[in-house]
């Protein structure tokens, strides 16, 4: 017996294994010496009926078997399948000392809303819910084509979350898959809760600032990454996917580029390129030309800057690291808080800061003008785990400013540059196309060029499939 | 760990550098400087610096001592004021007229010497006393300093003065074949005026050329893309004949021929294009022939002017123009070493042939 119930599974067995999980339902219907046992709230109520509860309800006698011979139903052996198939949302159907597992997963999920990190002006407006199957669909939706495989992995030791890794067959390079799968399968953890978590666990770097895998909530974003041969990678009860291999300046693109015509879309990539520019080093350059370097003020703004500085107790560096403090408090409240007391602070800061802390003459105005452009800057860039990274370089390069001036700030710069190219995504280099150099793929980098002019994919992913556009003009 | 440690020593390092922290408020910045040579013979250093106090009335702090060199100026400086001095952001330096007849090399070479000096920093001559022009409030502007800088380069800008920076004013001196120019101005009762251009053989003064002439002097170093000039053309028939010739280019040539018997002779010629804004004779410009007419008598107008600055020149010993690089440019090395050139180009044959172009003659005729 005991032998037995291991082997084959009996209604009293898994009964017995989820022992006081008060939310399981079980149901039986003695005519036809059926029970059935589910998660109510895993399973879509509609599949429900169609497939058993009408089916079931009416006797059939002996037509049970062969109701149950039906492809839907699928028999199953062994006791741990069972199991896991009721907590992916199966019905497990007990006949007779046989089991049947019926797929009826559809819990309750969020509809599909815009992305409120990654919001765009022209375009789709859908986004990625914490649904997969939900996200699956959007993407299938704008890709219909065999060639879009899907392997499914299941990631932590408890939680048993399904990932997909999608890619396109003959456009994605397969070593890249095999990486990326072989990455994922290595996991060992009790939960993964979320796509930008789980990129931490697979990223060829993990102890750097810079996110080496791009996350997107944007189905229309990931589609074009799949198409220029990339992978993206969807988990569970997270809106957030990943695709990798990425490089540095794809997080500078937004999907805005393409919507647009090409000249406001290369605008807008020149743009965030100096506000990057702009977040690095205008705080700390301003600390270094006013403690070290003042040769270099501009006679018209000389007398300004320094009346500016003149009622000012501190250094500039100190100056400058307590208003970026100030501006990051901000920040951070601002973003936990709900949208209504979110306003009030915007004002509260926004006197505070920019009026009293002057007038005061805790800092000087010139400061408060490079900091808070510094700031907006780094909210032009469209990624936002990207806009905090270089947030975060930024304080270190104030301090570098103040203490070696603009030698130091010019070391800042090259060490940055240095840990960026030495950053890989997926065993790519982070830093492509400027190294290695691909000169060919800077017009859909650094500029968003015609598109009669981007005829081929990005050399990053080395796909064995180049050509993305034939059309002659 | 370590890298972390390391940032938090650096932290603590940072208040130990203090002595190489110029925190901008705690600087005097020298913006204008001017050196005299006083009566017994020592140096009057002048030097103005922005007051950046809001609360304060002035604007500027004068200070001024009497040394024997600039550096020791600076140190008496120290002593009178609470700003750390600094040279960084000089713009101008004024020299009074009797310290350019004594020589300049000495001045130059310390201002040349001290890195924190720019190399753009303005050179010119004050005809008169520079420390008593620099301590003249003028009333509709605040700072002195800043409104003969301002002044110089608007007025280089339009090529009617050169723009002589300490570069090309220790470059002239240095090099051989051209003698260095720097503007020269002069205060009047409310004003500061530009007198012209001052003319050194090496580094003492010699001649001044009038501003009226400034252009013709342009002309003659070099090709030009903008300027203005005013020629008088004589009178005709009790009426005074003015062109004033404007937007105009010149394009520059200067050749070197050698006579059998190794003489030298310059021939300088300018193609200038311009258009006439003012002309008070009685040409008739819109035709093709009274238009050639005017071109011809600009040029010999243009023309006499220059010979006879040239001539003047050369009576001075002053080689402002350069002749003296394109004759070097034109020997072998050998043949310019055992040239004195210094004897030889006051009796260099130098002939200025313009050629003026009108492209257009005004808005309605």
């Amino acid at each position: 017996m005991g032998r037995d119930q291991k082997t084959t599974p009996s209604l009293q067995h898994i009964l017995q294994q989820f022992d006081q999980c008060a939310d399981l339902s079980r149901r039986n219907f003695p005519e036809i010496r059926v029970d059935i046992v589910y998660f109510p709230h895993l399973v879509s109520s509609k599949l429900l009926t169609d497939e058993i509860l009408e089916p079931f309800a009416r006797p059939q006698g002996d037509k049970i078997e062969q109701l149950l011979e039906q492809s839907q139903f699928v028999f199953q052996a062994d006791v741990k399948k069972v199991v896991v198939g009721i907590l992916g949302g199966s019905v497990a159907i007990f006949h007779m000392d046989q089991v049947y597992m019926l797929d009826a997963y559809g819990p309750e999920t969020r509809s599909l809303v815009q992305s409120e990190t990654e919001t765009i002006i022209t375009g789709p407006h859908d986004s990625f819910v914490e649904s997969a199957s939900t996200n699956l669909s959007l993407i299938r939706r704008r890709i219909k084509s065999s060639h879009l495989k899907v392997i499914r992995c299941s990631v932590g030791e408890i939680s048993k979350t399904d990932v997909y890794i999608l890619y396109i067959k003959g456009i994605a390079n397969l070593e890249y898959v095999e990486e990326l799968q072989k990455r994922i399968q290595r996991i060992e953890i009790d939960a993964i809760n979320e796509g930008a978590m789980l990129s931490q666990f697979i990223e060829d770097n993990p102890n750097s600032v810079f996110p080496q895998f791009l996350t997107t909530e944007r189905p229309d974003a990931a589609e074009s990454k799949l198409e220029g041969g990339k992978i993206i990678t969807i988990i569970d009860n997270s809106p957030t996917a990943i695709s990798a291999p990425a490089s540095f300046f794809e997080f500078f693109s937004s999907p805005d580029d393409y919507y647009q015509r090409w000249a406001l879309g290369t605008a807008l990539r020149l743009l965030r390129y100096s506000a990057l520019l702009i977040t690095i080093i205008f705080t700390a350059m301003y600390v270094s030309i006013t403690t070290y370097h003042y040769e270099m003020i501009p006679e018209a703004l000389l007398r300004t800057l320094a009346e500016s500085r003149t009622r000012v107790p501190f250094p500039p560096v100190y100056e400058a690291l307590l208003m970026e403090t100030m501006i990051e408090l901000l920040r951070e409240a601002g973003a936990r808080l709900p949208t209504k007391i979110g306003q009030t602070i915007g004002i509260v800061g926004g006197i505070v800061i920019g009026q009293a802390a002057v007038q005061a003459g805790l800092t000087s105005n010139i400061l408060i003008i490079a900091v808070a452009s510094s700031a907006i800057a780094s909210f032009v860039i469209p990624s936002y785990m990207m806009s905090a990274s270089i947030r975060l370089v930024r304080f270190g390069l104030i301090i570098l400013a103040g203490i070696w001036g603009n030698m130091g700030l010019s070391m800042g710069v090259a060490l940055l540059i240095i840990h960026l190219s030495s950053l890989t995504s997926l065993g790519s280099s982070y830093l492509s196309p400027v190294a290695p150099m691909k000169g060919t793929d800077w017009k859909d980098v650094f500029i968003r060029a015609p598109f009669a002019l981007l005829k081929t994919r990005p050399s990053q992913t080395r796909t064995p499939n180049t050509i993305r556009q034939k059309m002659r003009k | 760990m370590r890298k972390l440690s390391a940032v938090i020593v650096l932290m603590f390092l940072l208040s130990g550098c203090k002595s190489d922290e110029r925190i901008l408020e705690r600087l005097g910045m020298v913006q204008t400087s001017s050196y005299d040579l006083s009566e017994d013979q020592r140096l009057k250093v002048t030097s103005s610096i922005p007051v950046v106090n809001p609360e304060s009335v002035s604007r500027r702090e004068l200070l001024v001592v009497e040394a024997d060199s600039i550096k020791e100026a600076r140190l008496q400086f120290s002593r009178k004021t609470e700003l750390f001095l600094v040279s960084g952001q000089l713009r101008n330096v004024l020299f009074g007229l009797n310290l350019t007849k004594a020589g300049l090399g000495n001045y130059l070479d310390t201002l040349m010497r001290d890195p924190s000096v720019a190399l753009g920093v303005r050179v010119s001559i004050v005809d008169g006393d520079a420390g008593a022009l620099l301590s003249k409030d003028y009333k509709q502007h605040a700072d002195t300093g800043q409104y003969v800088d301002h002044l110089l380069e608007k007025e280089g800008g339009r090529n009617s003065i050169p723009q002589i920076t300490l570069y090309e004013f220790s470059r002239d001196y240095n090099d051989d074949g051209i003698d260095p120019i720097a503007p020269i101005i002069k205060e009047t009762e409310d004003h500061v005026v530009i007198e012209g251009i001052a003319c050194f053989e090496q580094d003492r003064y010699r001649m001044k050329i009038p501003a009226a002439d400034g252009m013709i002097f342009a002309l003659l170093r070099g090709s030009l893309n903008q300027g203005e000039v005013a020629l008088n053309l004589g009178e005709d028939g009790g009426r005074k004949r003015i062109v004033m010739f404007s937007s105009l280019g010149s394009q520059h040539k200067l050749k070197v021929i050698r006579s059998e018997n190794s003489r030298f002779k310059v021939k300088i010629s300018a193609s200038i294009q311009g258009s006439v804004l003012e002309y008070t004779g009685s040409l008739r410009l819109q035709n093709k022939a009274d238009r050639q007419e005017l071109e011809k008598e600009i040029s010999a107008k243009l023309s006499s002017e220059g010979n006879q600055m040239i001539r003047n020149l050369q009576q001075h010993h002053v080689d402002s123009l350069g002749i003296g690089q394109y004759v070097r440019n034109s020997l072998s090395y050998r043949e310019w070493k055992s040239t004195d050139w210094n004897k030889v180009y006051p009796s260099v044959e130098i002939e200025f042939h313009p050629k003026v172009i009108i492209k257009d003659y005004g808005k309605y005729n």
